[in-house]
């Protein structure tokens, strides 16, 4: 494997709004008389026109910063790297609006502020990237857990995190809260390795990895069907039942399937479900210590590939390194797969809903594979397939009906089917009259990056192998845009002899990543510095990746190259710490990363 | 899955091949005639067609047929297909004639019929570079037809229907008709259908059989059209259907097939068109080059100035040039007469450039301030040196096209005594003998050193005393170098005897002699070279006649050789300038070997060995199998000698055809065969030859160390095309400073290939630029004082990216149609 990238503290942005005349606020901003800086030899490519700035001042550590109509932009000529030369600090992240009357030193390596609507305090902390891990987490813990679920939670006022609303869900909890997960898991195994088992740090992590893990692990058993149906995620009495799927609510031996427009649509709604299959009880304290009896439950079906693919995955990491040590959990991970897996082999690989239909997204059979809808999806949930079957036997240590069933699958053709994606995925953008870039689901990336470094990991034979190994390059042509650690790090794990880590990007990844997960837009589109590139359909991409805490935030889910102001979850949103957290930790613990002190 | 067979009714028309264009024009105007009387005739017929020059043809000379024709487009019944101007040779032209091909075209349809061409269509061009899918695609084409190679000239490429891709991941769905574009008759119908009809039943996909009377245009004939109709009713064949390729497409794309796809170029057909008939091969890179450099300094001059772009004078020179690369002219098979037609158009385009490049450099040096004090006459009467007679030096403004800063020498004509920079440090420079005998018969040759998308002045005090020696005299040493080459020229050969690269100390010409003129025997192929791969029969090695130093100077100096062939000779210059990283050679070659080609051969030796070849906007690396291969600018050959790798790249101003049979390659310099002669029916006559007569053209040799694509080879093969021009100026004040530029990127692995102003007239800015070095993905900027500021991209390996800047200096990225269309 290559050497470790060493990632040292970088001056990172830290910002903080007042109102015009708060006290805080100092009296220099407020009386300061600005000066037209003098750009005309200004050496890089401007965010606004040069017209258009108004201000400027020197910071301690030697950085300018520029004051205009479409907010700040600070220049360090002697950035060690070329992305972090110049930086733009844009409303409403940034600051409260774009127009920029004043800016001064705050005496540090940040400036103070003042636009129409208030001042702003750009902090240059400096911070470590495992520093920032900590501090993202923290705010996770704090605004976005729910029954230890993390995915993201809404507030009722814009960059308010203290107006955060009690409850609120995500449709793929299972997914968001899987890959959380993971990254507390490799928290702690780095941990472990680096400070020792019983290190305070260490034992403090394991605590929390194990809290993710089993809270998450929880949505394969809390159906209560007994037939290793998996949830999507759940609500508790007090919560409530969302608009948007299929929620069955517990009463006991049965639960009833709730009112909601897709019950209806099916016709289903009322209809009963077996339920009383038991919950492990260190499972069931996620909604019992806060009260909860189990007929307080109501859990959402219509359960996707995504969801299933995450919770695999999550389970081969938490058998590698929580299960191992704590045999009774690692019995219920090793119940959860074999149940889940027996579920799909059973119902000719797919998930069942209580109606006796198949969930909508949770299809994994030839009928599928070769239906219009199912043709391109065909070569990513092939893969999955072979995953839980590979990881299922894995964990149990059972070949049986597991290695059976994954021969005949091989003898289908599911192997050949995995290095197939682009050509599929291609022509059936072309089918649609659009771009690939346009075409893509960016939600699959995770998943073809789960399932294929799942099955590259435990697979043996290595004409399979190879086949994994095609299958994940098939992936790169939409992947490797990104420059997504998170993505990156189990491809190079996968595929060793492609292993070229770009360290340039891999820094600015970390380095640029916001040091908050609460929405706020940015201003791109009011960028000079920045083109917008044209797709069909008014879809439209940044001509460069811009750096994470430049452009909007998201999940795994969303493509980083759109060119678009507002985040992914809305205004009123903070979002879980995972996209940092899971590459991060990931890094640290495969070694791809390393912390370095200045 | 649909199983149907498309009846492609078409006409394939050679504007210029056995006839000249007028008889060409003339074709069109009756083929398409004779289609649309088809298409009021049978209403389920369609007919399609591509080459949008062929409609503007009709447009301009026959308005009202054109009318009907925008009716039957309307329909869906006529199909216009290739959003090129022609169907080109798709090995020569450079990136940017593909991107003006796509450009004036699909506006051209777009303004006219109100769409574009989804799929590209090149049925008869005799080979395609590996970028295709690239200018396909950015092109606004996302399907394609070809047919060459055929099965029998390469087996790999997939048959029937395959992906094609491009490096930065471009992909067209590609179909490689097997039949030939032109069925007519009974016999020959029945005979392609049936072999359609087992590839149906083979592949399980539809297919295409391509129908009609080709070549000289024609079409789908009645009784074409009745005999297929009464087939349409026929038990056996699977469905037909008259339709056009883009349905057929669409018809695959509707479907769910598994589709082989293929990464490389489509290689090899007619080998020998990679040479043959020099001339409209040096027309066609010249053109391209002036064109485009010509095109840079009118948008820079005019944004400067604000005078008016030559937009429009543009796209005429550009359409001129897009027409001479239709195959058959670009591959030097035509009729020898049609190339007296090649030189007019080609001239018609070279004179729009010239001039607009002439006043666009003239328009920003007037604007510079070259005032000295003290200089009685603000106008400088050139030849006579008003000003220098009061003891001053005279302006000189040297402008830089390229993106990459040049250290270059630059040649004015007249004597001096000194060269010195806009900062009045000394330049060094060389008085050298002139092309003419009065006066002194001297030139200045001075080093410039200029800024991508830049000028700088340089002053040059005239010494109006000096005269040439009557005899050239002086030390007969063969050994010439520089801060980077060391070269000996053996004087018994001719040859090169030494040549090291100063960098690595590695002797290039260790082992073997090197730049050989070598006579190739080319007796047995036609001007295609049909079924012909590799010319490896030699006749012999030039002899050496003469060889003398010429200069020997503070800038350059210069070693000439001569060699005979028979009634053949050969003069070589070979040049080494100071800070000049490419060996120059200027060669005059008067021939008169029939049946010939002239090889300059360097067998490098040493193991290990790669051939890299410059293809549009990229490279491609092909086996040292000796088989002929297309080259733009320059190829590569990289050994491993002593333990070292160590490259020798040979770059020329005209050519196009290398070999690499091994450790050596070989630049084919000349090609002269019988014009059109198809596959060698000759009858008795005393026929023209291609190549015969004189020729003048250059060529480069570059060294490097490690492999080609991370050495300068492709900054010095375009620096070596496409010189920079130096006016004199006069005394006067001026806004501009004596030295600027105007455009930058800090990517050395960018070439900026195009700036001009948008075709819809905005006034906006278009700048396009491509990756150089094949390296994955680089993070760039861009910064021009034409708008104040700049901006980011990344850039992938091989790509090529168009911007387009408005006046609100807001930037977007867009295809070769410049956002107009969408």
């Amino acid at each position: 494997m290559p050497e470790a990238i060493k990632l040292y503290p970088q001056l990172t942005r830290v910002v903080k709004h007042f109102k015009k005349f708060d006290i805080e606020v100092p009296k220099a901003l407020l009386e300061s008389k600005p000066q037209k800086p003098d750009l005309s030899d200004f050496p890089y490519p401007l965010p606004q026109r040069k017209k258009d700035y108004t201000c400027f001042c020197t910071s301690a550590d030697g950085a300018q910063w520029y004051g205009s109509n479409g907010g700040v932009t600070r220049y360090d000529s002697k950035a060690e790297s070329l992305s972090n030369v110049v930086m733009h600090f844009s409303a409403h992240r940034d600051l409260l609006d774009n127009h920029v009357s004043a800016i001064v030193p705050d005496g540090d390596c940040g400036v103070w502020v003042l636009t129409d609507n208030g001042a702003t305090h750009i902090a240059m902390v400096l911070m470590s990237m495992e520093e920032k891990a900590e501090r993202l987490l923290e705010e996770s813990h704090k605004y976005v857990a729910r029954h230890g679920m993390y995915s993201q939670k809404y507030l009722s006022e814009a960059g308010n995190l203290d107006s955060i609303l009690p409850y609120g869900s995500s449709d793929n909890d299972g997914s968001f809260s899987s890959a959380h997960a993971m990254g507390e898991i490799f928290r702690y195994a780095t941990l472990k390795r680096e400070l020792g088992e019983y290190h305070e740090d260490t034992i403090k992590a394991r605590e929390s990895a194990l809290r993710a893990s089993e809270a998450n692990l929880l949505l394969m058993y809390i159906s209560g069907r007994g037939d290793g149906f998996v949830a999507r995620s759940y609500h508790t009495k007090d919560e409530p039942i969302p608009d948007d799927g299929l929620f069955y609510k517990k009463n006991g031996a049965t639960a009833v399937c709730v009112n909601t427009t897709g019950a209806r649509e099916r016709g289903i709604v009322g209809l009963e479900v077996k339920a009383d299959a038991p919950i492990p009880e260190r499972l069931r304290k996620y909604y019992a210590e806060k009260g909860n009896e189990d007929t307080d439950i109501t859990y959402k079906g219509d359960t996707s590939s995504d969801e299933i693919t995450h919770h695999y995955m999550h389970l081969l990491v938490a058998h590698e390194f929580l299960g191992l040590e704590d045999p009774e959990y690692d019995e219920l991970l090793k119940n959860a797969a074999r149940n889940t897996t027996m579920h799909m082999i059973t119902n000719n690989f797919a998930l069942r809903e209580a109606s006796g239909e198949y969930t909508t997204w949770a299809k994994w059979n030839l009928e599928y594979f070769n239906s219009p809808m199912g043709w391109a999806d065909a070569c990513l949930n092939a893969g999955q397939m072979l995953m839980y079957l590979n990881v299922t036997m894995h964990l149990t240590g059972e070949q049986g009906i597991f290695r059976k069933t994954h021969d005949e699958l091989i003898e289908k053709g599911y192997a050949d089917l995995t290095y197939k994606h682009y050509d599929r995925f291609h022509h059936v953008s072309i089918q649609g009259g659009v771009e690939d870039r346009v075409e893509i689901m960016y939600g699959d990336h995770m998943l073809a990056v789960l399932s294929l470094w799942g099955l590259c990991t435990l697979e043996k034979d290595e004409e399979l192998l190879k086949k994994y190994r095609a299958a994940f390059r098939s992936w790169r042509y939409s992947l490797a845009p990104e420059y997504n650690p998170g993505y990156d790090f189990p491809y190079f794990l996968s595929d060793p002899e492609n292993a070229k880590p770009d360290a340039e990007k891999i820094r600015t990844w970390f380095y640029r990543f916001n040091v908050s997960r609460l929405a706020a837009k940015v201003s791109l589109s009011a960028r000079r510095d920045i083109p917008k590139k044209e797709l069909m359909g008014d879809y439209n991409e940044t001509s460069c990746l811009l750096p994470n805490d430049e452009h909007f935030i998201a999940k795994y889910d969303r493509n980083p190259l759109e060119f678009k102001d507002e985040d992914s979850g809305g205004a009123l949103c903070v979002e879980g710490c995972y996209p940092y957290t899971f590459a991060y930790w990931l890094g640290r613990y495969f070694r791809f990363i390393e912390e370095g002190t200045n | 899955m649909s199983k149907s067979i498309k009846l492609i009714g078409n006409a394939h028309l050679d504007p210029i091949w056995l006839w000249r264009w007028q008889e060409g024009c003339a074709e069109v105007l009756q083929t398409f005639r004779s289609a649309l009387d088809r298409l009021n005739e049978y209403n389920d017929f369609v007919f399609t067609c591509s080459s949008a020059a062929y409609y503007e043809w009709v447009e301009q000379i026959d308005p009202q047929m054109f009318e009907e024709i925008r009716a039957m487009v309307k329909k869906g019944r006529w199909v216009p297909v290739n959003g090129w101007w022609v169907q080109p040779d798709c090995n020569m032209p450079s990136a940017e004639s593909f991107a003006r091909q796509a450009l004036y075209s699909q506006l051209y349809y777009y303004e006219k019929f109100g769409i574009t061409c989804r799929t590209g269509y090149n049925v008869d061009s005799f080979g395609h570079n590996a970028m295709m899918p690239q200018l396909l695609n950015k092109g606004g084409m996302y399907s394609y037809v070809m047919q060459r190679p055929d099965i029998r000239e390469n087996s790999d490429i997939p048959e029937n229907l395959f992906w094609w891709d491009s490096e930065d991941g471009s992909r067209v769905l590609t179909y490689r008709t097997p039949t030939g574009y032109t069925a007519h008759g009974k016999e020959d119908i029945d005979r392609k259908l049936e072999e359609i009809n087992k590839r149906v039943e083979e592949t399980g996909h539809g297919m295409m059989m391509f129908y009609g009377v080709g070549n000289h245009g024609g079409g789908p004939t009645k009784g074409d059209i009745e005999y297929l109709k009464a087939n349409l009713e026929k038990e056996g064949f699977n469905d037909l259907e008259f339709s056009s390729p883009e349905d057929y497409f669409d018809d695959i794309y509707n479907d769910f097939l598994n589709i082989p796809s293929w990464k490389d170029e489509l290689q090899h057909h007619a080998s020998g068109c990679y040479s043959a008939t020099s001339l409209v091969k040096a027309l066609n890179r010249k053109a391209e080059n002036v064109l485009g450099a010509s095109e840079k300094w009118d948008t820079i001059a005019s944004l400067v100035t604000g005078s008016k772009p030559s937009t429009e004078r543009f796209k005429d020179a550009w359409k001129k040039v897009c027409f001479n690369q239709f195959h058959d002219i670009l591959c030097g098979c035509s009729i020898m007469e049609s190339y007296e037609d090649v030189k007019e158009s080609e001239g018609y385009a070279l004179n729009i450039a010239s001039e607009a490049y002439n006043n666009a450099v003239l328009k920003i040096a007037r604007k510079i301030d070259t005032w000295v004090d003290g200089v009685s006459e603000p106008v400088l009467e050139t030849r006579h040196y008003t000003g220098a007679d009061n003891g001053f030096p005279r302006p000189v403004v040297v402008f830089n096209p390229h993106s990459y800063d040049i250290e270059i020498p630059v040649r004015m004509y007249h004597p001096s005594k000194s060269v010195t920079d806009s900062e009045g440090n000394d330049v060094p420079f060389q008085n050298v003998r002139s092309s003419r005998t009065n006066d002194d018969h001297l030139d200045t040759l001075f080093l410039a050193k200029v800024q991508g998308f830049g000028y700088n002045t340089y002053w040059l005090e005239p010494d109006g005393d000096l005269r040439a020696p009557k005899e050239l005299g002086g030390e007969q040493d063969f050994f010439m170098e520089n801060e980077y080459i060391a070269v000996e020229l053996d004087k018994e050969t001719g040859f090169i005897k030494s040549l090291v690269d100063k960098s690595t100390g590695e002797d290039l010409a260790s082992d073997n002699f090197l730049a050989i003129p070598t006579v190739i025997d080319d007796e047995s192929t036609d001007t295609w070279a049909h079924n012909v791969f590799k010319f490896h029969k030699v006749k012999g090695l030039m002899e050496l006649v003469s060889i003398e130093r010429v200069e020997s100077g503070a800038l350059r100096s210069v070693i000439r050789t001569k060699h005979k062939f028979n009634d053949s000779y050969l003069t070589q210059e070979f040049i080494l300038a100071k800070k000049q990283k490419t060996l120059r050679v200027d060669c005059k070659a008067m021939w008169q070997e029939k049946f010939t080609m002239l090889k300059f051969a360097f067998p490098v030796g040493g193991n290990e060995e790669i051939s890299t070849y410059e293809i549009p906007a990229s490279f491609i690396k092909r086996p040292c199998n000796g088989e002929e291969e297309p080259a733009l600018n320059w190829a590569d050959l990289t050994v491993t000698k002593n333990g070292k790798r160590v490259g020798l790249s040979v770059m020329s101003d005209s050519k196009y055809s290398y070999d690499c049979p091994g450790a050596e390659l070989r630049l084919t310099a000349l090609r002269n065969v019988i014009f059109a002669d198809h596959y060698s029916d000759r009858p008795a006559a005393d026929f023209n030859f291609t190549d015969e007569g004189l020729n003048r053209f250059s060529y480069g040799i570059y060294l490097h160390s490690g492999e080609a694509e991370n050495s300068d080879v492709v900054k010095e093969a375009h620096i070596f095309n496409n010189n920079v021009v130096a006016v004199p100026e006069s005394y006067h004040k001026g806004q501009l400073p004596q030295k600027d530029c105007f455009l930058y990127t800090n990517l050395d692995n960018v070439n900026i290939t195009a700036l001009k102003r948008c075709e819809d007239g905005s006034g906006d800015l278009i700048i396009r630029l491509y990756e150089t070095k094949g390296i994955e993905d680089s993070k760039g900027y861009l910064m021009s004082k034409l708008f104040d500021n700049g901006f980011w991209f990344d850039i992938k390996k091989h790509e090529i990216k168009t911007f387009r800047v408005d006046r609100d200096t807001k930037v977007r990225e867009i295809n070769f149609l410049e956002g107009i269309v969408k």
